[in-house]
Order: structure tokens, then sequence, then C-alpha cells
């Protein structure tokens, strides 16, 4: 309905360039959805997504502007955010804090590392490793195809494996899940880093159409991904929601994006709005819990 | 007689969905005297206390106070006709002073709206002498004894100058000298005018400070004596307290028990906790009695592993196995089924066969689940315990508290336990579905498995044990087996009526 309400405003909406470019646009926050959307379920959340992607990608830069191969670049962009979920998954688990405040406290930590890793300078990849972001397939972007297989990927891991219904029965009843014998602790540490090493996929989809970065670059990833999430079904008790939904939650905020942009509506606006959606989704979402 | 009643009720009935909680209830208070209320877990004394406090509203009945008719209450109109309860559990703000917890929500101000510190502690401060108790009015609640607690949750009442005050079982957890404490200060109260309604499981304490005695049972008053000397005959009032008319009972079929399967030696809690001692077989239902509070529930949860212990020997089926967290308990083949079905037995978001398969799902090979072999798999299990769904994708939240209990149970025949505990098994669950668990954990025991039975209904325990261990304090005082599973005798135990040994 948007996406008509879009395109009877600007007619530029509904050409196909411009829904290919939705969805380059969404391949990010796609991606990084995956990984807020499985710590949701388990009953957690990460909010320190965002500054994750920032410190990979910053890493990155500041490795291949040294000289070091891009392999071993791209390598460490990988390994930084899956250490980063370890350790937010070891906090949570052993030290039985809320989630959102420890990940919302090592968001600041891991944003620190990037901005000093960085100096707050413009880094970048010296036009290095631009097929990820950049490339296309059959005329389709590569990005699209990675946020399409990630989606897959997800769906099948919570709904058809041992691994995503353990994780489903902890965000449903944590107690129940250690009463049935759940490794409770282990389970959050691996959910944790699972949602890392996803991150690291989107860092590298977005260095590499990016080409250069600053440390704030994955500022709002959290909030955006969490945005998604909620409105695709997924709530902050845990146990509850399905990535197929999630994904049109990434739609609804990739179109509404874009269609303001059409639309020029300045970016502060545009930030007002998201906003705006986010706290409407979870009233409307807790709305429907409260009837219950 | 000619006294003065404060608090008349007339026929007060409330059923909550599957239960009677109170058949009706006639019930008297007359002006300063101490009225205690006794009855067995479930009688109904605490439906009774949260109707007069207005938390619940009786489904039919009069209230009568003061003169004035009501057919429910609320929590505010209850206070302001002066009735003030001093609940089991603690309602105070740990991190606050004992004035500052005296005068939560009604803080004395002075000219410019601010906190009056001082003539709240002056105020305190006169309660405090008035009972000739020993507390610093400015100490943190958290530093505070359980003892001391309870008396700042008295002085809190008293400062709300009650006509009534109703105190349930408000030395549950005291020591003998406490509790004299609280006795003698309930006698005082009383003698300021002020009406008590006193609750207790201890039954001398109820034969030394009550001017009356009601027994409840099955949510009735089932008797009502007078105690002008302090002599009531504590053996009629447990007769009373009992003698239920026999209803049709599911019986266990008693089979021959089968070879010993668990043993629990020198099981302890914590360092200073009493051992404990027992032996399971298979085909065999082990009850396990005691008062709420005495420490069933925390000998089960140690022997799954969910709770504290600190030494122990658990030996199944002849081997000794080290059982630390509940995964290992599983593994030596033991199933829990907890008393909060809602809470710790169920994911209640989550549809029936992922609570079912939940605890098994090692039984299907390999990294993946096919949703075929976990519909064949619960599926079965809906059949064999005709459990009400309308399919296996249902949120358990929407089944009935019978047929949610029989996927919790489907769980752990799912996983193959053999080894079932049950604590209070069919709490909340309407008469026909009892009676369907009843005939299930009958024919559970029939094919070999073992169980474990809590509970604090007297004749499912009766009628389902072989044994019946009575817990005290967390102590086993008795095994009862055969014909002496009787009321009489695991009361007595477990309340300690006779009880001639020291206490606490």
């Amino acid at each position: 309905m948007l996406s008509i309400i879009f395109g009877a405003l600007n007619p530029r909406f509904l050409s196909m360039r411009n829904l290919l470019a939705i969805f380059q646009q969404i391949a990010v926050l796609g991606i990084a959805t995956m990984a807020m959307a499985l710590t949701l379920i388990s009953g957690g959340i990460d909010l320190s997504i965002g500054s994750m992607i920032g410190l990979s990608t910053v890493i990155m830069c500041k490795l291949i502007m040294g000289g070091t191969a891009v392999p071993v670049a791209i390598l460490a962009g990988i390994v930084v955010p899956i250490g980063c979920g370890f350790l937010n998954g070891v906090i949570v688990a052993k030290s039985k804090c809320v989630p959102l405040i420890v990940t919302l406290g090592m968001g600041y930590v891991y944003y620190g590392f990037a901005l000093v890793i960085s100096g707050g300078l413009f880094m970048t990849m010296q036009g290095q490793f631009r097929t990820l972001g950049r490339g296309s397939i059959a005329g389709i972007p590569i990005p699209m195809y990675v946020v399409i297989l990630m989606v897959i990927g997800t769906h099948v891991l919570l709904k058809y494996t041992k691994f995503g219904r353990r994780l489903v029965a902890l965000g449903g009843n944590e107690t129940v899940a250690f009463l049935s014998g759940i490794g409770v602790d282990r389970l959050k540490i691996i959910t944790y880093t699972l949602g890392g090493a996803i991150v690291a996929l989107a860092s590298l989809v977005l260095v590499s159409r990016l080409g250069n970065v600053l440390a704030n670059v994955g500022e709002g990833y959290e909030l955006r991904a969490l945005a998604a999430a909620i409105i695709g079904g997924v709530t902050f008790e845990g146990g509850r929601g399905n990535i197929p939904g999630v994904f049109l939650g990434v739609g609804l905020l990739g179109i509404v994006q874009n269609g303001l942009n059409i639309l020029q509506v300045s970016s502060y606006f545009q930030t007002l709005a998201l906003g705006v959606i986010i706290v409407a989704a979870v009233v409307v979402s807790n709305i429907e819990k409260m009837r219950q | 007689m000619n006294q003065i009643s404060v608090i008349q009720t007339q026929a007060i009935k409330k059923t909550f969905p599957g239960v009677v909680a109170l058949s009706g209830i006639d019930f008297t208070l007359h002006t300063g005297e101490i009225h205690c209320i006794v009855g067995e877990n479930g009688a109904g004394k605490s439906t009774f206390i949260k109707i007069l406090s207005g938390f619940l509203r009786p489904d039919s009945g009069e209230i009568v106070i003061g003169g004035h008719t009501f057919h429910h209450l609320t929590p505010h109109l209850s206070q302001e006709q002066g009735i003030q309860v001093i609940y089991q559990e603690s309602l105070l703000v740990p991190q606050m002073s004992v004035v500052e917890n005296i005068f939560v929500g009604r803080e004395l101000t002075g000219k410019f709206g601010f906190i009056d510190r001082k003539r709240a502690l002056s105020e305190t401060r006169k309660i405090i002498d008035s009972l000739g108790i020993d507390l610093d009015p400015q100490a943190m609640i958290e530093s505070l004894e359980v003892a001391d607690r309870q008396f700042v949750k008295i002085i809190k009442a008293l400062a709300m100058n009650p006509r009534v005050l109703i105190m349930d079982e408000p030395t549950a957890m005291f020591n003998a000298q406490d509790t004299d404490v609280v006795l003698k200060l309930v006698e005082d109260i009383s003698k300021r005018g002020i009406s008590v309604i006193f609750i207790s499981h201890r039954l001398e304490e109820v034969a030394r400070v009550g001017d009356r005695v009601s027994v409840f049972k099955d949510g009735k008053t089932v008797a009502s004596h007078e105690n002008p000397n302090r002599d009531i005959d504590l053996a009629m009032i447990t007769r009373e307290m009992v003698g239920r008319s026999v209803d049709a009972f599911y019986k266990k079929v008693k089979t021959s028990p089968g070879e010993t399967i668990l043993e629990v030696k020198g099981l302890k809690l914590e360092k200073n906790s009493p051992e404990v001692n027992f032996s399971l077989r298979r085909g065999e239902i082990l009850g396990i009695a005691g008062l709420v509070g005495s420490g069933r529930t925390e000998i089960v949860e140690a022997l799954f592993g969910a709770g504290k212990k600190v030494q122990g020997k658990i030996i199944i089926k002849g081997q000794e196995v080290t059982i630390n967290r509940p995964a290992d308990a599983i593994r030596s083949g033991i199933g829990f089924i907890t008393e909060e079905r809602q809470k710790t037995g169920l994911a209640l978001g989550l549809s029936v066969a992922k609570n079912m398969t939940v605890a098994g799902l090692n039984k299907f090979k390999g990294f993946f689940i096919t949703p075929s072999d976990e519909t064949h798999s619960a599926g079965r299990y809906v059949d064999d315990l005709a459990i009400k769904t309308p399919s296996l994708q249902q949120e358990v939240r929407f089944l009935s508290g019978g047929n949610q209990q029989k996927v919790v149970i489907a769980r752990w025949l799912f996983r193959e336990s053999e080894i079932l505990i049950f604590d209070e098994p069919t709490i909340g669950i309407d008469v026909n579905a009892k009676a369907e668990i009843y005939r299930l954990m009958s024919e559970l025991a029939e094919n070999g498995a073992a169980l474990i039975m809590i509970s604090s209904e007297m004749p499912e325990l009766i009628a389902m044990s072989d044994r019946v261990l009575v817990i005290k304090h967390g102590q086993v005082t008795t095994e009862l087996s055969g014909k002496d599973i009787t009321e009489e005798k695991i009361i007595t135990y477990a309340f300690g009526v006779t009880d001639d040994e020291q206490t606490a």
C-alpha cells in the first residue's frame, strides 16, 4: 500500500531501477536485522550491532591503508565482530545482567575503539574489494543475493534445526529451557557470537559498497534492525517471530526511507519518522499482547 | 452473647475456572477478639482473606462491616473500613528505612509539601514504644532480621489505625522465641480494641491466643469454637480439619513394586540442614507431604539439579550419578513436572509440539528437525494422553489447565524418562482432568515408571501413594506406608501437633 502511495506521489518510485535501488539500500540492514532477530527471539537483544559494523569496517580500511593484504584485512573484519558478539554473549550469560544495558554499553566500547583506530578520520579501502557491494550477477546486485541467502539461512536455522529450536525455547521461557536440560549460558553465548558473525557479513557488504567509511558508519543500524524485527512480529519478550515476517519489516522500512528520499524529505525529518515508526511498532505489538 | 460484630460474612462463594475455592463462608468477627482460622492448604483461608482485603470479588454472598452491607470490596474500600492485612510475603521496600516504609505512599508532609521526617519519626517511635519492642526506626529494612521485618509490617498496619487486623501466618518463619514475642504482641493489639483475624498452621499458637477458632475446610466454615480458657481440644480441631465427606476418588492400582531405581543418601541442601534419605522403586508412587514452605519442593529441585545442595549421593539403577544441572538429571532418566506450570512448566507462547519435544530434541538424529518427524512423534502423545488441542501448532496458553499439564507430562514421556517427579500435579485443574491425571500416573507406574508426587491435597496423596514421606522444616519426619497413610497421621507429623522434639 505504501508503495502505491509513494508511486502515486512520484512515478519514479515504481521504476525497476528504483526497486533494485531499494534492495541495494536495504541489503546491509537486512543482514544486520537477522542478527538482531536471532538475539531478540532468544530473549536477548544486541544494541551494539551498529558499533560492531563501524569497528569492523574501520579495521579493514586501516589494515589496507597500512599495506596489509586484502584477504587478511577481510579476515580481520570478520573475526572482530565475531569476537565482539562472543564477548557480549559471555557478559550477558555469565553476569545475568539485562542484555539491553550490557550491549548498549559494549556498543560504546566498540565505537570508542573504532574512533581511536580511525582517529575520527575518513578511512578508505583504496578501491579494493568492490565486487561484493557493487557487483552484479545477471543484472541483479550481489548484495541482493547475499541478503536473500541470509534470510533463507536464518529461517531454516530457526525453524528446522535443533539449535534453532533451543534458541526459540530459551526465548519462550528461560526457566523451562533450563529445566529441559538446555545449556542456557552456552546457548546465549553461541547466539550472540552467531549474531556477530552475521554482522561481520553486513560490514563486508557495507564497506565494499561505500569504499570509505567513518567510525560512525554503522550508527543507527541497531535501532533500524530492531524496528524491522518488531514490525516483522518479533517481540521483546522473545520466543516469537518468524524470519520471513522480519524480512517484510526490513522491506517496509526500506520502502519508507526510499519513498521519503524520492519525495526529497530532509534527512532530519526521516530521522524523526524512523523514531515514530519504532515507537509505534513497539506500542502496537504490545497492545496485541495486552489484549490477551 | 451480647457482643458487637465488626465483620460478618454470609454465604461467601468464590469459584475460579474449574475450582470451587469458597463454597459458603459464614464468619463473624467480634470487636476486640482474636479470631483464629485454621485449615489445610487449599481450604480457602487465603481466598477468604483476599476477599476481605478487596483483592478478590466473591461470586455471591454478603459482607457486613460495621453495619454497612457490601457485595464486594475493593482494596481501597477495605482500608477505608479499617481493615489491614499483614501478608506472609514481605511487602516492604528493602532499600528504605523503617520509618519510610511505614509511611510509604502516604508520607507526612509539612508546610511546603516536603516530607516531614520528624513527625514521621516520632509517630513511628510512639508505636514502637507502645508495643514495647526494640527496633531502630531508622534502620534499613535490608539490614533487619526476619522477625524485625515482621514487626515493621505490624507497625505499618497499626499506623493506619485499623479496626481489624488480619495476620496471615505471622509466625511462619520464626523460631520459638520470636514467635513468643509476636504472640504477645497480638494479644496486646487485641486489648486495644482492635479485632484480629489470625491465621496459623501452628495449632498450639492458635490454642494459646485465640478467643475463637474457626475451622475452614473445602471452602466452608465447618466449625467455630470459643476458647475462653485457652484449652481448646487440638485433637478435635485436627479431626475437623480432616474429616471430609467421602467422595469418589481415583485410586492408584496397587502393584507389587519392582526393583529400586533411585536412592538418595545423605542429601543436604545447606550446610546445616538435615540429611534426607529415601529410595524409590519401579511401579511405585512415593508421596511427599508437608506444609507449603516445609522444603518439599527444594528437596526435589536439588535432586533434579535445579536447586541448591551441598552434599548427597544419588544412585540410579545401582550407579552413582553426579547431578549438577537439570541436563544431568534428564540424562539419568529423571523428569520434573513443576508446580508452577505456567511459569516454569511451559513456554506459553510456543506451540504444543515445541513444548513437548523441548527436553528430547536429541532424539532427532543429526542437526535438523524434520517437521514430519516431529508431528509424528508429538502427535502420538496427543492421542495417547487425549490432549484436547486443535492442532500441534496451537500455542499452549490457549489450552485448559488439564491439557497443559498433559503437555508437560508428554514432554517427559517423549524423553523416555523413567523417574517422574510431580510437584502438585493437579493444582488449578478441574475435577475431570484431575481424574485423568491420576489415571495417567497410575498407568505410568504400572508400566514400570517410578513416580514421586508432592501434594498438599490429602485425598490425592492418600489415594495415589504407596508410601508417603512427611517433611517438616526440610526434614523427613516420618515415612508412612500402606494402612498407615491417613490424613490424621500426615497432619500430625506435618503440623507437629504432638511434636515433642525440639523445634528450630
